[in-house]
């Protein structure tokens, strides 16, 4: 594998800044916001992998689906090779932004249309941004992509329809159609968590192979820390729509600094180690960010707590090597 | 059935790889399976011959019927003989021939009725699912008042106020006020679809509204949208008739309706001409049938779980002893649960699929008993067979095998005896607690009815009871009149404990407790379960996919493959030394947090098709040890070293 720090902004293949976005929940008369995601700065460089994890809730999947334009930002902006997303006009450009971010779905059961064959959204995809492309170029194509996902032989399992290909076929099959867009960066929601375990690994190295084959940088979002080390150079951490940590992966998880990412890490199973009982009494209950104060929003769980963190919305800081953190006490 | 059951009920109904659904047959233009489907079903079967004879009927009018229908030229009130077969009108018409001419426009009403009722429904309930928002609320509530107004009589009102426009005008007021049924359904399940991964892809990937309302939306709803079809055209049939007999639509057109008019106009039943009334309202019924038959035999095949089949128990390889020939033992006083041989099988449309293959264990007193395995592999399948929860209205049968627990033979015993057993000394929690707790009742109320249904506890004893349970498991008592959907998932779980723990069992089985929830929240869970296990002392069986999760916490792990135990040894034997190739792929699939960072291969292939699983060892196609004798014949377990494995190598160490 190949780490690489976050290197300069030049080198950023897509960066957000500020990036918010909020839900209106409650009933009319009592209109309430949701802070989903709160003035999150991340950047992805070319043919980096980035982990994103957090618990469910913390704003990951918000995250994906406002880089997949699925939701607009409340706030903040995106910049996709040093053009802002907000500046995009037309159905043409969103189009070409589409093929380079494309998304791999959670669940390998719900993400593939069962009235169709296999081959049916992959093909789609290509008509929509590939025009270029003749009947048999598609054709192809195809081949091409279902090979480089592992779904041998192509020939045949194009014609297969989704109920007669296992979980991780499947989730092959999300791959296959993020490839035959030429993608420059796939963002990947939690694609293998539905996964068995034996299987799990066969799809994350699939992803190592994309990277190291066809240059795509991902964005691989999940809850299992142990895979994000695995696979990703860096990891960002967020809890209830901030992001507190990131850095290069080993450095994070070694040395976690944020004292969310510390209970996080300790509470991954491991057979290898000792069970960390020291905070096994959090018994992991994420705030509900509904219309927030300032201040930290790990505060009622954090063990470090100080006065400011009642009041002051920790901002991320320097740590050097890469590292940041948005905590007032950790260094 | 209790809670817990509840839940069960959503999950095997929904397996992990199901039997085939349908629309992917009708999207994909697979008629010769739609075929063969229709021919094995005879509820279809006989719905299609019938609609056949009809419009065969409606189709040769003039070469079936033996005079013209119109010709006033017989004798009146004829009763039925070989020259009129049911007999003669008092308007001097052949009846039969009548009949027989009146098919065509009958016919003709049911199916344009349909048609119109259908593509309305589609075009309303499907719109209103996907647009959401305002335009889903307006369009549901005219739905809704359609759906509740007095059809009957509104229809009535409009068509005699256009009586002369006759047969067209009935057309159109029935299509346009029959789809709201059909309307109400499809939105309903669009709106589930809504949330369906391959539409929200589609959208990323780039495609217009229309498109996908049209080309992703529509070909996955295919059964219900012929459903709502063959619905309305029954609702046709039924709703046309009543209009023509009072009347209505054109009386002096050709139709079943219009005799029935005619026939009561005239006091037919008491003139002796008893069938110019009864045949052409057979007529309806047997027209209604079929397409009541086709409905309901397209609703069978295209939702599997309304399908009932026969396990065909002759077709289920090996020897299987039957629960009848085996008889009740009692258990060593040191286990609580003995499970022998024990076997269960699932009906399916490729023959029986035997999914726990002949598995013995024996739990212990205060035992924590681990079983991993992956989807698929029987783990959700033997917990329902040891808890007595398959059969109706799950699927599922005990095909062989006892489960000895306090003394008796579960496999054995009664519906009204095992609810003496369950809850009370045997207590069961399932995947997912959001299902298996009913979200229309708190908390508390779930627990008066448990209580209620499995002792006599007076009304302040539950109340102490519940707050007892909750206060166990960490959860505040103020929660005791919470809705389901009021506790996050973590405190959920704890509550689904809770319950299981009302009358302190002595064995609590535990389907993937913890599956749903944050690594945080489920080791905080983990270590709660521990601790009241070791403070109150029952046993657990507890099946997780996640090896690495139970490795702190179980005494011993059984390692389930292909319905079959390839290997059951003690935690940190099995951590140390796994002897099953397939124990092993498993250890080294994980990622570690923490040791040294080194490629992993996981285990190539997938678990097999149960329905046809390999000879031999059943782990060989993904085996990277395979050797000859691994595939010609059934591999025994084997004791080593107090591990009992399921590998030929076994013993050589591995
Ligand atoms: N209703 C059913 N009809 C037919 N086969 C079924 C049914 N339910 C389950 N099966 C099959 O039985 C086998 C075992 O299923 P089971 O649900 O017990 O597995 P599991 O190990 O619990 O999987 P998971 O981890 O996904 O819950 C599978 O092959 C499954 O497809
Ligand atoms: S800012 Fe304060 S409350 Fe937040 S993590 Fe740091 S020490 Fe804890
Ligand atoms: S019996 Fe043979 S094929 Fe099966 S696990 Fe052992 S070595 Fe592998
Ligand atoms: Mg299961």
């Amino acid at each position: 594998m190949r780490p690489r720090g976050g290197g300069a902004l030049s080198e950023a293949l897509l960066r957000t800044e500020g990036l918010t976005r909020h839900f209106r929940v409650g009933k009319l008369t009592s209109r309430q916001t949701l802070h989903a995601v709160d003035d999150v700065d991340l950047t992805i460089g070319r043919g980096e992998i980035v982990a994103l994890v957090g618990e469910s809730g913390s704003g990951k999947s918000t995250i994906a689906r406002l880089l997949a334009l699925v939701h607009r930002p409340t706030r903040g902006e995106i910049w996709f090779e040093d053009r802002p997303l907000s500046r995009l006009r037309g159905r043409r450009s969103r189009l070409a932004y589409s093929a380079a971010v494309p998304m791999v779905f959670q669940d390998p059961y719900s993400s593939i249309n069962p009235a169709y064959r296999v081959s049916h959204g992959i093909v789609r995809g290509m008509k929509l941004h590939r025009g270029d492309l003749s009947r048999t170029g598609r054709g192809a194509e195809l081949n091409r992509v279902l090979d480089a996902v592992g779904l041998v032989p192509a020939g045949e399992t194009r014609r297969r329809f989704p109920y007669e290909l296992s979980g991780g076929q499947r989730q092959r099959v999300g791959f296959a159609q993020a490839l035959a867009l030429r993608p420059k960066l796939i963002v990947a929601d939690e694609p293998v968590s539905m996964l068995d375990v034996s299987i799990r690994v066969g799809v994350l190295n699939l992803m190592g192979e994309l990277r190291e084959q066809e240059g795509v940088s991902f964005l691989y979002i999940t809850h299992d820390v142990a895979s994000a080390r695995y696979l990703a150079d860096r990891i960002l951490v967020m809890y209830a729509g901030h992001l507190v940590e990131e850095g290069p992966t080993e450095d994070v998880l070694q040395r976690p600094k944020h004292p969310y990412t510390q209970l996080l890490v300790s509470a991954v199973p491991d057979p290898r180690a000792e069970l960390g009982l020291a905070d096994a009494r959090d018994v992991g209950e994420p705030p509900k960010v509904v219309d927030p104060k300032p201040g930290c929003r790990f505060r009622q769980r954090c063990p470090l707590a100080v006065a400011e963190c009642e009041t002051v919305t920790p901002q991320l800081r320097e740590l050097g090597d890469g590292r940041r953190v948005a905590c007032h006490v950790a260094s | 059935m209790s809670a817990s059951s509840i839940g069960a009920t959503d999950q095997l109904a929904t397996p992990p790889i199901g039997p085939k659904p349908l629309v992917a047959e009708v999207g994909g233009g697979r008629l010769g399976d739609i075929w063969r489907a229709i021919s094995r079903n005879r509820k279809a079967v006989a719905g299609l011959l019938l609609l056949l004879v009809f419009v065969v009927v409606s189709i040769f009018p003039g070469q079936i019927a033996p005079d013209d229908p119109t010709a006033q030229t017989y004798p009146p009130a004829l009763g039925p003989s070989w020259h009129h077969l049911l007999g003669t009108t008092s308007l001097r018409q052949d009846i039969f021939s009548q009949l027989i001419f009146g098919t065509r426009l009958s016919l003709v009403i049911a199916l344009a009725v349909g048609a119109i009722a259908t593509v309305l429904a589609v075009l309303i309930g499907v719109s209103a699912a996907y647009l959401g928002g305002i335009a889903d609320g307006i369009l549901s509530l005219v739905t809704d008042v359609i759906l509740v107004l007095p059809i009957f009589p509104l229809i009535i009102v409009i068509t005699a106020y256009r009586k002369n426009s006759g047969l067209f005008m009935l057309i159109i007021v029935l299509g346009v006020l029959g789809w709201s049924y059909g309307a109400r359904q499809l939105r309903s399940q669009a709106l589930s679809l809504r949330t369906r991964e391959f539409l929200e892809s589609a959208r990323v990937r780039g495609e217009r509204r229309l498109y996908v309302i049209l080309f992703e939306i529509l070909p996955t709803m295919t059964s219900l949208i012929v459903a709502t079809f063959l619905g309305s055209a029954l609702y046709a049939v039924l709703a046309a008739a009543g209009l023509q007999f009072i009347g209505l639509g054109d009386p002096n057109s050709q139709s079943w309706g219009t005799m029935l008019y005619w026939a009561q106009s005239n006091e037919a039943l008491f003139a002796g001409m008893p069938w110019w009334a009864l045949a052409p309202g057979i007529c309806l019924a047997l027209l209604g049938a079929a397409f009541a038959l086709l409905n309901y035999a397209f609703d069978e095949i295209s939702s599997p779980a309304l399908r009932v089949r026969k396990l065909e128990r002759s077709r289920i390889p090996g020897r299987l002893p039957s629960p009848a020939d085996t008889t009740p033992a009692v258990a060593p006083d040191r286990s609580v649960l003995k499970v022998e041989g024990l076997s269960v099988a699932y009906a399916t449309d490729a023959g029986p699929v035997v999914a726990v293959d002949n598995v013995d264990l024996d739990v212990g007193r205060g035992e924590f008993l681990a079983i991993v395995g992956e989807s698929g592999c029987g783990k959700s399948t033997l917990l329902y067979a040891i808890a007595r929860l398959l059969g109706a209205p799950l699927p599922g049968e005990i095909i062989g095998g006892r489960v000895l627990f306090q003394g008796q033979d579960l496999v054995l015993l009664e519906e009204r005896e095992l609810r003496r057993v369950r809850w009370r000394d045997l207590s069961v929690v399932m995947q997912s607690a959001m299902n298996a707790l009913n979200p229309v009742l708190t908390v508390a109320e779930q627990m008066r009815d448990a209580c209620r249904a499995h002792s006599k506890m007076s009304k302040a004893e539950i109340e102490e009871r519940s707050r007892e349970v909750l206060r166990l498991v960490s959860i505040d008592p103020v929660h005791l009149h919470s809705y389901p959907h009021q506790l996050s998932g973590g405190m959920r779980q704890r509550a689904m404990i809770a319950m299981a723990l009302l009358f302190t069992p002595d064995l609590v089985i535990m389907d993937e407790p913890t599956s749903a929830l944050d690594v945080v929240a489920q080791r905080s869970l983990m270590v709660q379960i521990k601790e009241l296990q070791e403070r109150l002392g029952f046993a657990v069986i507890f099946v997780t996919h996640d090896m690495s999760l139970v490795s702190h916490f179980s005494d011993r792990l059984l390692v389930m493959y292909a319905g079959q135990v390839a290997e059951l040894s003690s935690t940190r034997e099995l951590f140390d030394r796994p002897r099953h190739p397939y124990s092993q792929g498993l250890l080294e699939a994980f990622p570690s947090i923490r040791g040294p960072k080194v490629r992993l291969l996981g285990i190539p292939g997938s678990p097999p098709d149960l329905a046809h699983p390999p000879a031999g060892c059943r782990f060989a196609p993904r085996c990277a040890h395979v050797q000859p004798r691994c595939t010609e014949g059934e591999v025994p377990l084997s004791t080593v070293n107090g591990s009992v494995v399921r590998c030929v190598l076994a013993e050589e160490g591995h």
